[in-house]
């Protein structure tokens, strides 16, 4: 089986809030979206269960073309890698990265399955691998919690919010997986030494035929919400005097 | 403005009805089915798509498209459920939209807000599209008190085939978990402050105590699945306001405090005396967990 794992690139946590509200991300490094380190984590299991190729496949901004990005997405599994690097689709909406990762996958050819997470870590909106699938025109289902290749189809568990449900795929298809479909591997240092020397292709825009798509959704603002007020009355250290003023303090709220 | 809008259950469509009457002058749901008036009363017209045997609520993405393509309504508002996900995005990307997920607020003039970056802000934007998809959950829209009662004309629409059909082969209702977080006064969240499973049992006792539930992190309930993933609170769990958290061994991040930072009161426990937790706590106790928790427990009954 051919698996595409698509991951995106995003900043890692220590975003700034400055002063008016606003978010820096000057000082935060860029990192692989924390969801889909369990879809990466999924194709390499799917390969290791049966057999085929798995390859890693992430769009976005020149920046997201990092030598330690690149290995850590080679270390986890996945035995090629595609960029498409190119400052005309950073930023982009749900739309337009789905026609972005249609043109990369095109440009790929032959695949029997992408994998994509759930959300993306940054701006979770939970559906690029909707979309997508509908774009290249496969069968496409989100919210999937276990895969299992049975005589060249797949069969998927889809957790849903009261219901499980047990679903036969025909490939090629788009699948989305939960977050707690897997514990994503810590790769050792021997696969992170390996993942060096795996092969990885950087295309521009050009090179996979898009030309950027229009925006189909305007961004107004992206402000950091207001801090609710506390008290912050803290005591420290563990003795029966401490935790004596710590009950007196909190036994009114608890009546 | 022209609002339609879908949901797989009654109860939501009924409410997201009566939330778009608020923002536009006609409200018109699409439905699966022969109208129950009970169930859509609120629409000035119901779009009813014929049943079809052995179909998934999927299958009708196609109806949809075609209905909304051939319409055009200004907005269209879904149930954010994961099969409402599922169908939206198809839908988006049939009619070259992106679809506005979780959204927390919703204005008269499309403005929509959600939570970005793990609850670190909060993003307000638009649909650039003809027609925007927007997916709103319960309480977002205030109801309008006139909805109960406007009932409207039904037009059965013909089914469109699906070209892929997904196959369903089994089916089976998840057990229910007992616990209500959503509706609890007191809660009592668990961290990575916690050693072992069993330890949760100590938070139990406090919660029992206090007369509150018991909730925890998403490395509790998705990392160690010491605790079922419908008890985690934070940015893609439950998003609670309590009138007293409890947190024990909690640290502070921001993807958790999301979805407790409305709670009336916030008191802490935290070994880490620079846990950001207790910047965002009224009280706090720097203290081991396994040292305080039983003489605390022993003294709050």
């Amino acid at each position: 089986m051919n698996i595409i794992t698509c991951f995106k690139v995003v900043p890692e946590e220590d975003i700034i809030i400055t002063s008016n509200g606003d978010l820096s991300f000057e000082r935060a490094k860029m990192t692989i979206s924390n969801y889909d380190l369990n879809s990466i984590e999924a194709g390499t299991q799917l390969i290791e269960a049966n057999s085929g190729t798995l390859m890693g496949l992430s769009v976005g901004g020149l920046k997201i073309d990092d030598s330690k990005l690149k290995k850590n997405v080679l270390s986890r599994g996945p035995e090629s890698l595609y960029i498409v690097a190119d400052d005309n689709l950073d930023n982009m909406d749900t739309h337009q990265t789905s026609l972005a990762l249609k043109a990369a996958i095109e440009k790929i050819g032959a695949y029997d399955l992408v994998l994509c997470g759930e959300g993306s870590a940054d701006l979770y909106a939970q559906q690029v691998g909707v979309q997508l699938g509908q774009l290249l025109n496969v069968p496409t289902i989100n919210s999937i919690s276990k895969i299992t290749e049975v005589d060249g189809k797949v069969i998927v568990e889809r957790t849903l919010e009261a219901e499980v449900e047990t679903i036969e795929l025909t490939l090629p298809a788009v699948v989305s997986v939960t977050s707690d479909i897997n514990l994503p591997r810590i790769a050792s240092m021997k696969q992170i030494l390996a993942a060096g020397k795996k092969p990885s292709t950087v295309w521009t825009a050009n090179d996979v035929n898009l030309a950027k798509p229009a925006n189909s959704i305007e961004v107004l603002e992206t402000k950091a919400p207001k801090q609710v007020d506390r008290k912050q009355e803290i005591i420290e250290g563990d003795s029966e005097e401490a935790i004596k003023q710590f009950i007196a303090k909190i036994s009114g709220e608890l009546k | 403005m022209k609002i339609w809008v879908f949901a797989e259950k009654e109860s939501a469509l009924t409410e997201l009805c009566g939330g778009a009457r608020q923002l536009g002058d006609r409200v018109e749901a699409v439905v699966i089915g022969t109208q129950d008036q009970q169930g859509v009363n609120g629409a000035d017209k119901v779009w009813s798509i014929p049943t079809q045997e052995g179909a998934m609520l999927e299958d009708y993405t196609e109806t949809l498209a075609s209905l909304v393509n051939q319409e055009k309504p200004e907005l269209l508002l879904v149930a954010p459920t994961k099969r409402g996900k599922l169908i939206a995005g198809r839908l988006a990307a049939m009619i070259g939209a992106s679809v506005i997920t979780d959204v927390m607020e919703l204005t008269q003039g499309g403005e929509t807000k959600r939570m970005v970056y793990g609850g670190a802000a909060i993003r307000s934007e638009k649909a650039a599209t003809a027609t925007a998809i927007a997916m709103v959950g319960p309480g977002v829209l205030a109801v309008s008190p006139e909805a109960a009662t406007s009932q409207g004309e039904v037009e059965t629409v013909d089914f469109v085939e699906p070209k892929m059909k997904l196959k369903l082969i089994g089916k089976e209702q998840k057990p229910k978990v007992s616990v209500d977080l959503a509706s609890a006064k007191r809660v009592v969240g668990v961290g990575r402050g916690i050693a072992q499973a069993e330890d949760i049992a100590m938070a139990r006792q406090l919660a029992e105590v206090i007369g509150g539930e018991v909730g925890c992190s998403r490395p509790i309930a998705e990392g160690e699945k010491w605790m079922p993933k419908e008890c985690y609170i934070g940015v893609s769990g439950l998003m609670l306001a309590p009138e007293v958290y409890f947190a024990l061994g909690i640290s502070g991040q921001v993807q958790h405090m999301v979805g407790v930072n409305r709670s009336k009161v916030v008191i802490a426990i935290n070994k880490d005396k620079n846990a950001p937790i207790f910047k965002q706590a009224d009280y706090g106790l720097v203290a081991d967990l396994y040292k305080v928790l039983p003489a605390l427990i022993e003294q709050l009954k």
